[in-house]
């Protein structure tokens, strides 16, 4: 009844048009834009991209945090994972919502909410004040550090899942079989638990590292013009500088890390002991 | 161990969560500006912001454009998740990779290009564009959420449907339907909550008087300082969690996640 | 010999439930292999899992080698453990698998790399060395659960219903390999099992377990002479169970049976396997509700005054087809003697 392929392939048409008129020609069009130069096209646009100091500044500083962001919701997700699979199976539920109601809360509200708790006059220095740690108020907007917080905090729960369903389906009793063969914590965690995630982990890392790298909110929010990212930057090459090649640019730029991420990542998800034994 | 993990648990959960219990109590501040702890307690701002057309109007738009951007998600991304699960397509895997690719390209590469092409040269009014921008993206989550669940309806009940007499697409709507409304009803919830919350595609979609919610917010935020935000954003999380509970409620939405 | 493992008034539970295990007594001398014998459910798992660590006592001690490890956690208790999952990990090779214990106790590569040759060769898998477990059949997987096990060289094994997931041929093979690997390397064992057979074939002793207690603990020429309580007689193959009431015999069910020779005083119960049930006289009657041939002997289940006898007679004798009238004796030269005040 379902061999006829022609109406299967009717049934996707409708969408695939819409992709291609709406998203895919549009897209290709801009990103072309940035091989576009006065006397034909080159790379020439890219260089001049990368010559300015505060372009490249930028760039490495939205590595940079997409690579510490991802290291710390590694590192943060595994600890609420672990803290969710010590309840019991009823519990869990509760808990895995608490982790998810986050990603369903504005970004920009979520975002904002750092402003009120770290603002000069907000919740933390007013805190840190009243308990006389601090005498006058810290600077924390405006900061890479609040750039950092933010980013972990709208990413985390990202992490979490795909963490929290590669443990529950860890093989039955591989833990204690590690432990009853002599394993410390740590060997457990590092030989067993981590090889065994690995692909959860990936997921995870994908997720937070791409969306790090192209955030808007959060560099706009809590960055300011202080601490822009890339996206912050193609902002403003537009709607201050209308420079349409060189928002292309770094429009490029973003889309060949996310892919290189992607790839790279997926990469890793193949565990090196299965390529050995192949 | 347990003790410390769960301890640990906790203060994730405190580092997540918290900042929203923040905003609550700044949005019932009494004075002009942010400030901590509120000088007096007042509900002013959360009786001021229903009152700034700016923020009535975006609301509007992006209610609008969510309900019809999931709705043509939906029309286009069903039929797709359809074919996916019961032909083998020619270019299957191309097929499949073209309707996930939004989410990969990022959301403000979308919007200016659509600006810059749909907008400036075809001459697109900005709302309509806004709605195909918002469609584009949510194409994946539909294709995807009902993909999953026609995964898991075994596909000789239309075969039997058939025989019995219906057409196929009397066959579809009798015994398909029903078994992935759920699916659907996800499927709508998740994509209306993406484009309502959705930023980078919004950002340079936007004209005299037409903006997107968020979209409005962030350019209020870098004028003014006073809890306006605080007590909208803290509305929005409310109206968010409200959302999520009654959709788990009604349909379990945690297991199209 | 001496006692390597002593469990001393052991109550084990999960969580705040009821006891799964209570006031468990049993020691273990070194070289012997001592199954736990019951159903699911009965506490032998659970037992196998607190001396393996994995579960702290709600109260009791448990001594390994005259040493209280009550309170030791199961990496430093030198217990081994063969899952019935096997849980193997299967990111690892083979070799990786077998070699896991002796890197966590920082072995040196030589002593890895022969102790894992040797035990990887004891276990029949020589030349798999560089395979992933999971590219393993079961009995293979079998195969390095055990040499893993093994291979650090541990006081005391447990294994947890190790032939469980494999089939009837193998089942038969591993379990001489099992006796095998113990004789070659006079380690003590405890087997949990809930197949009767197989704890009469490979143990030294039985602790036939039931509702979290030892019913009946003995030598398997013990407990199949003289099994102690209903229980463990049902276990040991004497289907048919009746206690002495007067001068009646009463099934479970509450349906009786006159009896006919008196046993003694002291005697609770009676109990017959099917093989010891005559057919064709005696002085009790019934009808055949099914009768099943099964090569060397046929099975009969009779409808009874007593309720349903499962009687068993060779195959050469007259087929009784089902339907028939039959009369029968339960001898008591046949059966099995159950004394008073032992078990439940």
């Amino acid at each position: 009844m379902f061999e006829k392929r022609s109406t299967g392939v009717l049934l996707t048409l409708p969408a695939l048009v819409f992709l291609l008129v709406l998203f895919v020609l549009p897209v290709m069009v801009l990103l072309t834009r940035s091989l576009a130069l006065p006397e034909g096209w080159g790379l020439g646009n890219f260089a001049s991209f990368f010559s300015s100091e505060l372009n490249r500044t930028i760039f490495w500083r939205t590595l940079r945090l997409a690579a510490t962001v991802t290291a710390a919701c590694v590192v943060l997700g595994y600890i609420t994972a672990f803290g969710v699979l010590s309840y019991t199976k009823e519990r869990r539920g509760m808990l895995t919502g608490f982790v998810i109601l986050p990603l369903m809360i504005s970004p920009v509200a979520r975002t904002y909410a750092w402003i009120v708790v770290l603002g000069r006059t907000g919740f933390l220095n007013a805190v840190l004040t009243s308990l006389g740690i601090i005498d006058s108020p810290l600077r924390l907007l405006f900061t890479e550090t609040a750039v950092f917080i933010g980013l972990v905090q709208l990413f985390l729960p990202l992490m979490v899942l795909p963490l929290l369903s590669a443990l529950e389906n860890l093989p039955r009793d591989v833990i204690p079989a590690a432990q009853l063969l002599g394993a410390s914590r740590l060997m457990v965690l590092f030989k067993v638990i981590l090889p065994l995630t690995r692909e959860g982990l990936v997921v995870g890392g994908t997720l937070v590292f791409t969306g790090s790298v192209t955030a808007y909110i959060t560099p706009a929010i809590l960055g300011g013009s202080k601490v822009m990212m890339l996206e912050t930057l193609l902002y403003q090459r537009i709607n201050v500088a209308n420079d349409l090649t060189g928002a292309a640019v770094i429009a490029v730029i973003l889309v060949i890390t996310t892919l290189a991420a992607n790839k790279l990542l997926r990469r890793l998800a193949t565990p090196r002991q299965r390529q050995e034994a192949r | 161990m347990q003790f410390l993990s769960r301890s640990l648990l906790w203060l994730v959960l405190l580092f997540l969560l918290g900042p929203f219990v923040v905003i609550v109590a700044a949005g019932f501040s009494a004075g002009d500006t942010l400030t901590f702890p509120p000088q007096g307690w007042s509900l002013r701002w959360y009786i001021k912001i229903f009152t700034i057309p700016e923020f009535q109007h975006s609301f509007v738009l992006s209610v609008w454009v969510g309900v019809g951007a999931t709705l043509l998600a939906l029309v286009l991304g069903v039929p797709v998740a359809y074919a996916i699960a019961r032909y083998r397509l020619p270019f299957g895997e191309t097929i499949r990779t073209l309707v996930s690719a939004p989410l990969i390209v990022p959301g403000i590469i979308i919007g200016l290009a659509l600006l810059r092409y749909v907008v400036f040269t075809l001459n697109a009014p900005v709302e309509i564009t806004l709605l195909l921008g918002h469609t584009t993206l949510l194409i994946p989550y539909a294709v995807r959420v009902v993909s999953a669940s026609l995964d898991n309806l075994r596909s000789d009940i239309e075969e039997a449907a058939v025989l019995l007499g219906r057409s196929r697409l009397g066959a579809f709507f009798a015994v398909v339907m029903p078994n992935i409304r759920g699916a659907i009803l996800a499927a709508f919830v998740l994509s209306f909550i993406t484009s309502f919350n959705q930023v980078p595609v919004s950002l340079f979609l936007s004209g005299p008087g037409v903006s997107m919610l968020p979209t409005q917010m962030l350019w209020y935020m870098e004028y003014t300082y006073d809890p306006s935000i605080a007590a909208l954003s803290a509305l929005l999380a409310l109206g968010a969690m409200l959302m999520v509970f009654l959709t788990e409620r009604l349909l379990g939405l945690s297991r199209y996640m | 010999m001496n006692e390597l493992l002593v469990l001393d008034h052991l109550t084990l539970a999960y969580g705040r439930g009821a006891p799964a295990v209570e006031g468990m007594s049993l020691s273990v001398k070194e070289g012997e292999l001592v199954s736990f014998l019951g159903p699911s459910g009965c506490g032998k798992s659970t037992t196998m899992r607190a001396i393996a660590g994995l579960l702290t006592p709600r109260s009791g001690r448990i001594l390994l080698a005259g040493e209280d490890v009550t309170a030791v956690p199961p990496n430093k208790r030198g217990v081994g453990l063969v899952f019935q999952s096997y849980a193997l990990f299967p990111h690892l090779t083979v070799f990786e698998n077998v070699a896991f214990g002796l890197r966590a106790r920082k072995e040196s590569a030589a002593v890895i790399r022969s102790r894992v040759e040797e035990m990887v060769a004891a276990v029949g898998l020589a030349g798999f060395e560089h395979r992933l477990s999971t590219d393993l059949s079961g009995g293979q997987q079998q195969r390095v659960a055990l040499a893993r096990a093994m291979a650090v060289r541990p006081r005391l094994l447990l294994l947890d219903e190790p032939l469980s997931n494999l089939d009837a041929r193998l089942r038969i093979e591993m379990r001489a390999e099992l006796m095998r690997l113990q004789r070659e390397y006079g380690i003590t064992m405890i087997y949990v099992t809930h197949d009767q057979g197989e704890a009469l074939a490979l143990s030294s002793r039985i602790a036939v377990m039931n509702r979290g207690r030892i019913e009946q603990l003995g030598t398997p020429q013990a407990l199949y002479a003289a099994p102690a309580t209903p229980f463990v007689a049902t276990f040991m193959g004497f289907e048919n169970v009746f206690t002495v009431d007067g001068n009646q015999l009463a099934a479970g069910d509450g349906s009786k049976l006159p009896l006919v020779q008196q046993p003694g005083a002291g005697v609770q119960a009676l109990a017959w396997r099917p093989q010891a049930v005559t057919l064709g006289s005696g002085p009790y009657s019934g009808t055949v509700r099914g009768a099943s041939y099964q090569g060397d002997s046929v099975e009969y289940l009779i409808d009874s005054a007593g309720g349903t006898i499962k009687a068993s007679a060779a195959a050469g004798s007259n087929f009784i087809p089902a339907g028939s009238e039959v009369s029968f004796d339960l001898p008591l030269a046949g059966a099995a003697l159950i004394p008073a005040g032992a078990g439940a």
